[in-house]
């Protein structure tokens, strides 16, 4: 099988509507990238891998051309686990998604790309995407989603499968940015098996009606997860965070942290970490900032210890942006804008530190469209 | 320039500066001294117009405009500028980044070598800072800001010998007019150690008891005053008025 797929036609050859709302979730010339999948609507547009050791197709075609791709699917969670799940089982002969493969032992210099698009008003969107980072594999994941400027309304539902075989390695970011009146959930499965390493961002800060995004995480022995999110939740928007982590294995490590702002939206975040083998070790961080009084954060940490000398630990705090800092910040000739922007960019920066200055630009910008109702 | 007269400043009723008046001209730097609690810090808090003090009696005019009921956004963007003696910790915000935001980041790098503080720009403002680093930020973001008036609450307290001294060099810096196109400034500062007098030209010192102004004259003969007899009125041959 070669090693780059032939789909058509190049990013080019999309709308500039579309171009624009990719650039703005991530999206990078293609040199500067070793794959890029993009799937607008139903149709994966490119998937394309620009260096060996990867592999980059649509999922239907993945089930076509490896046998294993088959046990993959739906390994780590049941087609019928609800009934959003139950809707991308419907398609799963022929499903609507990518397979990206980093091949065993590939150090992978330049990031993978990937991108979801809905491009059609009132579509419902059903994908499956399958990661295989394979044994003692390296590779920088940068993937997102978005809808062009005009489209403001459909349901997105997705199921993601991440496998991390031993010893493998990924990094990644995913950025979001929906549709106003849009509903999304996501459903994330991953299972790191032994001494492999993921870190991951997720930054969604878009204006929407509902979106639900669960994860749930397998860490095997020796192996490390450290997950976060940067959530913000403006006037009429409801996020809700589930996220699952086991310790499967002896010296498993989990940290998962959420950075999450209101402006009026509505933010629920449970998170559970379970430490199953002994001497495993794992944090959760829930921080919540207020920037007005309508707005509502709820966080639910919990850790249950079923192994001995499990070392888990929980941190959760929940406030309205203080008044003390904004004062000062006026006083020094800010207006009271820039002062909250200032105050929540400091706030989110912690999250922002392995990201490239340009997206945490990007980030900035985001922030103060949605605090100005722009978003 | 700063021009304060008959001044009352009341916390939910409770007076805590009285019937003060004080001028501080153009060019001109005064050094407010006293026992803890004595107002000066609620002084220097009703210039600036932070909550929860309120002018009750009085009126503070700056450049001839009242400023009474200005926010302190308003007063800044008039030229007032004030190093707070417990500024909050700006979490995630570094140095860097507020001059940024302050748009004076060009200014930054002389400003942070002036004051000793190259190395810290990249660190969160005043988190995790010692007490000596905090009122250095401080200084330095009034450097940024580029003040007519510079407000400083106890800019010293808690700095080591040698960052007084840096400290006072910037205070003495911002005061000389740097360039034609440099604003001409004026300054209030409150000294509990009066470290910081050996280090500025200070025109003139007032002492301050249970909030209102008991003395004024020459700087460096109230504290000398000070030293030797507390906070108390000196006879008025022992001082200029």
């Amino acid at each position: 099988m070669p090693e780059q797929s032939t789909a058509e036609p190049k990013v080019m050859q999309l709308s500039n509507s579309t171009r624009h709302a990719l650039h703005e979730v991530g999206f990078d010339n293609e040199d500067t990238r070793a794959g890029t999948s993009i799937l607008v609507d139903d149709r994966m547009e490119i998937a394309q891998s620009h260096m060996p050791g990867i592999e980059i197709m649509p999922l239907a075609e993945a089930l076509r051309t490896y046998d294993f791709v088959q046990d993959l699917m739906f390994g780590l969670v049941e087609p019928d686990a609800n009934a959003d799940i139950a809707g991308v089982s419907d398609q799963r002969h022929d499903p609507v998604g990518h397979f990206i493969w980093v091949k065993p032992g590939a150090k992978v210099s330049l990031p993978v790309q990937s991108f979801t698009m809905m491009a059609t008003p009132q579509k419902r969107q059903f994908t499956h995407d399958i990661t295989l980072i394979d044994q003692g594999a390296q590779v920088e994941m940068i993937s997102g989603a978005a809808v062009p400027e005009q489209v403001h309304t459909g349901r997105h539902v997705s199921v993601h499968e991440t496998y991390l075989r031993a010893g493998a390695r990924c990094t990644g970011v995913t950025i979001e940015r929906w549709g106003a009146e849009m509903e999304t959930a996501s459903y994330s499965y991953a299972r790191q098996e032994r001494g492999s390493f993921s870190r991951s961002t997720a930054i969604k800060l878009s204006t929407l009606r509902h979106d639900l995004s669960h994860s749930e995480t397998e860490v095997e022995t020796d192996a490390t997860c450290i997950s976060q999110s940067i959530l913000l939740a403006p006037k009429d928007t409801e996020r809700e965070l589930t996220t699952k982590i086991r310790l499967t294995g002896p010296n498993a490590r989990a940290e998962d942290v959420a950075r999450m702002v209101t402006t009026g939206g509505r933010i629920v975040n449970d998170a559970v970490l379970i430490g199953e083998s002994c001497d495993c070790a794992g944090y959760l961080g829930c921080d919540g900032l207020r920037l007005t009084p309508d707005g509502e954060i709820s966080a639910t940490p919990a850790l249950i210890a079923r192994a001995e000398r499990a070392q888990l630990s929980h941190e959760a705090s929940v406030g309205m942006i203080a008044h003390d800092k904004l004062i000062y910040l006026m006083a020094a000739g800010l207006d009271e804008d820039a002062a909250r922007d200032l105050v929540v960019q400091g706030f989110l920066a912690p999250a922002q530190d392995w990201l490239p200055g340009a997206l945490r630009g990007q980030i900035a910008a985001m922030i103060g469209a949605a605090r100005s109702g722009g978003m | 320039m700063l021009d304060i007269r008959d001044l009352t400043v009341e916390i939910e009723g409770k007076p805590v500066v009285q019937d003060v008046n004080l001028r501080v001209r153009t060019g001109e730097l005064h050094v407010l001294m006293g026992p803890n609690g004595s107002g000066k810090s609620s002084l220097l808090a009703a210039i600036m117009g932070l909550s929860p003090y309120e002018v009750t009696q009085g009126s503070i005019h700056f450049a001839d405009q009242p400023i009474d009921t200005l926010a302190p956004l308003e007063r800044a963007r008039l030229g007032i500028g004030m190093a707070f003696q417990r500024p909050p910790s700006l979490d995630g915000v570094t140095i860097k980044r507020l001059a940024e935001a302050l748009g004076a980041e060009n200014a930054l790098a002389t400003a942070a070598e002036a004051l000793d503080m190259t190395a810290l720009v990249d660190r969160d403002m005043n988190s995790g800072f010692s007490g000596g680093e905090i009122k250095r930020a401080e200084v330095l973001k009034l450097m940024l800001q580029n003040p007519r008036l510079m407000l400083f609450d106890e800019p010293e307290s808690g700095v080591d010998l040698e960052h007084v001294r840096v400290i006072g060099e910037a205070i003495r810096t911002l005061m000389s007019k740097q360039s034609a196109d440099a604003p001409t400034r004026c300054g209030l500062v409150i000294t509990h150690t009066g470290f910081v007098l050996n280090h500025v030209l200070a025109d003139q010192g007032h002492i301050m008891r249970s909030g209102r102004l008991i003395a004024s004259g020459d700087a460096l003969r109230l504290f000398s005053h000070i030293q030797s007899h507390g906070y108390r009125a000196p006879n008025e041959e022992t001082v200029d008025a």
